[in-house]
C-alpha cells in the first residue's frame, strides 16, 4: 500500500531479437489508494461490460495508438466503447501523445462515477514504437479495471509452411502484428517457450535428423538440447526449468524429461505404441500427453515422475495436442468429430468436456498466460491460419494474413 | 557425411541379366547342301525364315536392362490404412521384392521415409510416420536384411505426394517410401 506518490523508474528490456532490441523507460505515478477498486470481476460468471471512453490527443500517431488500444481491450469482451463526447462511460482514459526525439505518452485514467483519477502514468520510449507502447497502455488500463495482468504484451510463436517439407518458426504479437522470422532452416515442428520467456525450444528435421534445439532469444543463439536416433519432439516446459519431450531413441516414442542444460534425462513411459506431445501442468507436478496404448490416440495424464496414469478422453477415436490451462483446471485439445478436427476443452479431472469450434478443421490449441484466451490454427477460411478466441466466447479472430500458411501457435508466458 | 546422405540412384549392370550372344549363323556345308535333296522343302524354308526375322532392337533390350527402371519397379511405396502402422497383406510382396533386391545388391543401402495423410494433427502424424517406416524396416530385417543398411526418417504429413482432399489421394500419402543410397551409413 502506498502513502503519497510512488515514483518508480523501470528500465524495460523489450523482448525483440538481436538487431531490433530496444529499451524504453517509464515513470509511474500511482495515487494513494486505500483499496483498489475492481470494476470488472473477471472471475464472476456473469461478466458485465464496462462502458469506457478512450480520448487521445497530440501527435497524429495518437489515432493509430488509440485503435490498437481499442482492439486490445475490445477483444477481451469486457469493455464497451463510448464516444468521449457523449455521456454513459464509467471510465475515461486520456492518452496524450508527443513525438519529439522518441515517443512520449501520458495516460490518465479517471473514474467518472466517483470523479477521481485512478491512474496517471508517463511512458518514454527512445524510439517511435507505437505498437508496443499501445499494448503497454492497454495492459495498464486493463489492470486498473480488472485487477489482473493483461496479455497485450505477450507473443505467439508459430510455424509457417514455406515449401513442401519446410516450415519456419516465427514470432508475432498477440494481435498478429510485428511478425518476425526466428528459424528458417529445415523442417521445424513442435516448439514451446521456457516459462521465463527467455528461450524457445523446438524440434526440427535437418539432414534427415530430428533434434531438439534451444534458442536464447536475447542473444539469438541456437544450441542442440537433445539429439538421438529417431524422432525427438519437444512438448512443454515446467516452472522449474524442465522440458518434457517424446523420443524414439529406444525404438518406440516414449515420454522423457530433461532440464534446460540438457542434463537430468529421465524416462517416464514404457509402452509399445506412440507416446507423444507431453505438456506440464502449471505447477509442473503432472504431465498430459497423447498415447495410442488403448488402440487410438487419446489424452492421458500422469505425475511428472511417471506414476498415476489416468486416461482423460473417452469420446471419439482421435484426441491429440493437449494444452494445460494456467489455472490448472482445464486441458484443451484437438479432437476428431464427423471427419473434422475441432478444439475441445475438458476439466483436468476428465469431466465436463466442451466443444469450442465447429467450422472447418481446427487444431493445436494453446492457452494465453491468463487462461482467458486460446490460440489455434484453422482452415475455416481456406488456407491454414492462426486464430485467437476467448475460451467462453464465440468470436474467432484470424491474426495471420490470408496469403500465408500458418499453424501450431504457442502462446508465450508474460514477457518483461 | 552429407555425401553419404545424398540419395543416389545407381546405374549398374544387372547381375542376373544375361549378356547377349549373337546367334551363330549356320554355315551350310557343302555336304549338307548335297544332303538337302533328301530334306523336305517345307522344313528347310522354315529354318531360313526364322533366322532372318530377328529385329535389331531386340538385341539391345536383351543385353542392357536399365538399373533405374529395375529399382523403380522394386522400390514401390508401401501403403497403410488410416491411423495404422501394421503391414497390410498387399504390402508384403512389395517388401519381399525389396528384401530380395537388397540381398542381391550389397552395395545398396536405403532410407525409408514414413508419411501420413493430412487428416491427423502434425505432431502425432510425425510419430505415426515413424512407426510406419519402422514396421517396414522391421519386416525387411525379419527377411534377413541387415538393420545397418536401413535408415528411417519420418516426415508425417509434411511431404504429401498428392494434395487433393479425397480418399484416393490420402491413400497415396499414407506410405513408406524408399530412397536408394549408394554408400553405407555410419
Amino acid at each position: 500500500m502506498n502513502t503519497g506518490f510512488r515514483v518508480k523508474s523501470l528500465k524495460l528490456r523489450v523482448l525483440i531479437l538481436g538487431f531490433s532490441l530496444f529499451t524504453f523507460h517509464f515513470s509511474l505515478f500511482t495515487p494513494a489508494l486505500a483499496l483498489a477498486k475492481i470494476y470488472i470481476d473477471i472471475t464472476s460468471p456473469a461478466i458485465r461490460q464496462l462502458p469506457i471512453s478512450i480520448r487521445t490527443s497530440g501527435s497524429p500517431a495518437s489515432k493509430e495508438l488509440e485503435s490498437i488500444v481499442k482492439n486490445d481491450l475490445g477483444f477481451t469482451g469486457l469493455f464497451s466503447f463510448v464516444d468521449p463526447d457523449v455521456p454513459g462511460a464509467e471510465i475515461i482514459a486520456d492518452i496524450k501523445v508527443e513525438i519529439t526525439d522518441g515517443l512520449k505518452v501520458i495516460l490518465s485514467v479517471n473514474d467518472l462515477i466517483e470523479g477521481k483519477e485512478v491512474l496517471k502514468k508517463r511512458y518514454d520510449a527512445s524510439k517511435i514504437i507505437i505498437r508496443p507502447m499501445a499494448h503497454s497502455i492497454s495492459n495498464d488500463i486493463y489492470k486498473v479495471v480488472t485487477g489482473k495482468k493483461g496479455v497485450f504484451r505477450t507473443k505467439l510463436s508459430y510455424l509457417v509452411s514455406t515449401s513442401a517439407g519446410r516450415k519456419e518458426l516465427r514470432l508475432m504479437d498477440w494481435d498478429g502484428f510485428r511478425s518476425i522470422k526466428v528459424v528458417s532452416k529445415g523442417l521445424t515442428s513442435s516448439h514451446n517457450w521456457s516459462q521465463d520467456g527467455r528461450f524457445l525450444i523446438y524440434s526440427a528435421e535437418r539432414n534427415r535428423k530430428w533434434k531438439i534445439y534451444l534458442l536464447n532469444l536475447k542473444r539469438y543463439r541456437e544450441m542442440v538440447l537433445f539429439s538421438s536416433r529417431g524422432l525427438n519432439l519437444v512438448g512443454g516446459t515446467s516452472p522449474a526449468g524442465l522440458i518434457s519431450l517424446s523420443s524414439s531413441k529406444d525404438g518406440s516414442p516414449e515420454i522423457y524429461v530433461i532440464n534446460i542444460h540438457g542434463k537430468g534425462f529421465k524416462k517416464l513411459t514404457w509402452s509399445f505404441g506412440i507416446d507423444v506431445s507431453p505438456v506440464f501442468s502449471p505447477d509442473g507436478s503432472r504431465i498430459a500427453f497423447v498415447s495410442d496404448r488403448g488402440g487410438s490416440p487419446q489424452i492421458y495424464t500422469m505425475g511428472s515422475n511417471g506414476r498415476g496414469l489416468k486416461r482423460l478422453t473417452f469420446q471419439g477415436s482421435y484426441n491429440t495436442s493437449p494444452s494445460w490451462s494456467p489455472d490448472d483446471k482445464w486441458i484443451a485439445y484437438t479432437g476428431r468429430k464427423n471427419g473434422k478436427n475441432q478444439i475441445f476443452m475438458v476439466k483436468s479431472d476428465g469431466t465436463d468436456s466442451r466443444q469450442l469450434t465447429s467450422r472447418g478443421n481446427n487444431e493445436g490449441p494453446s492457452f494465453s498466460p491468463d487462461g482467458l484466451f486460446l490460440a489455434f490454427d484453422s482452415d475455416r477460411d481456406g488456407r491454414r491460419g492462426i486464430y485467437i478466441m476467448r475460451i467462453h466466447g464465440e468470436e474467432k479472430k484470424r491474426i495471420t494474413p490470408k496469403h500465408i500458411n500458418a499453424m501450431s501457435p504457442k502462446w508465450s508466458p508474460y514477457l518483461k | 557425411m552429407k555425401k553419404l546422405l545424398i540419395a543416389v540412384m545407381l546405374i549398374f549392370a544387372v547381375g542376373c541379366a544375361k549378356p547377349y550372344t549373337k546367334p551363330q549363323e549356320k554355315t551350310v556345308k557343302p555336304e549338307e547342301t548335297v544332303k538337302e535333296k533328301t530334306i523336305k522343302p517345307e522344313e528347310m524354308e522354315a529354318e531360313v525364315v526364322e533366322e532372318a526375322v530377328i529385329p535389331a532392337e531386340e538385341q539391345i533390350t536383351e543385353s542392357v536392362v536399365s538399373a533405374e527402371e529395375k529399382a523403380k519397379s522394386v522400390f514401390r511405396d508401401v501403403l497403410f490404412d488410416y491411423d495404422r502402422y501394421d503391414i497390410r497383406p498387399d504390402a508384403r510382396p512389395v517388401l519381399d521384392t525389396v528384401a530380395a533386391f537388397l540381398a542381391e545388391n550389397n552395395e545398396i543401402n536405403i532410407v525409408i521415409e514414413g508419411h501420413t495423410d493430412e487428416r491427423g494433427t502434425n505432431e502425432y502424424n510425425l510419430a505415426l510416420g515413424e512407426k510406419r517406416a519402422k514396421t517396414a524396416k522391421n519386416y525387411l530385417v525379419s527377411l534377413g536384411v541387415s538393420p545397418e543398411r536401413i535408415i528411417v526418417i519420418t516426415y508425417g504429413e509434411e511431404k504429401p505426394l498428392c494434395i487433393e482432399q479425397n480418399e484416393s489421394c490420402w491413400q497415396k500419402n499414407r506410405r513408406a517410401h524408399f530412397v536408394v543410397v549408394k554408400s553405407r551409413f555410419r
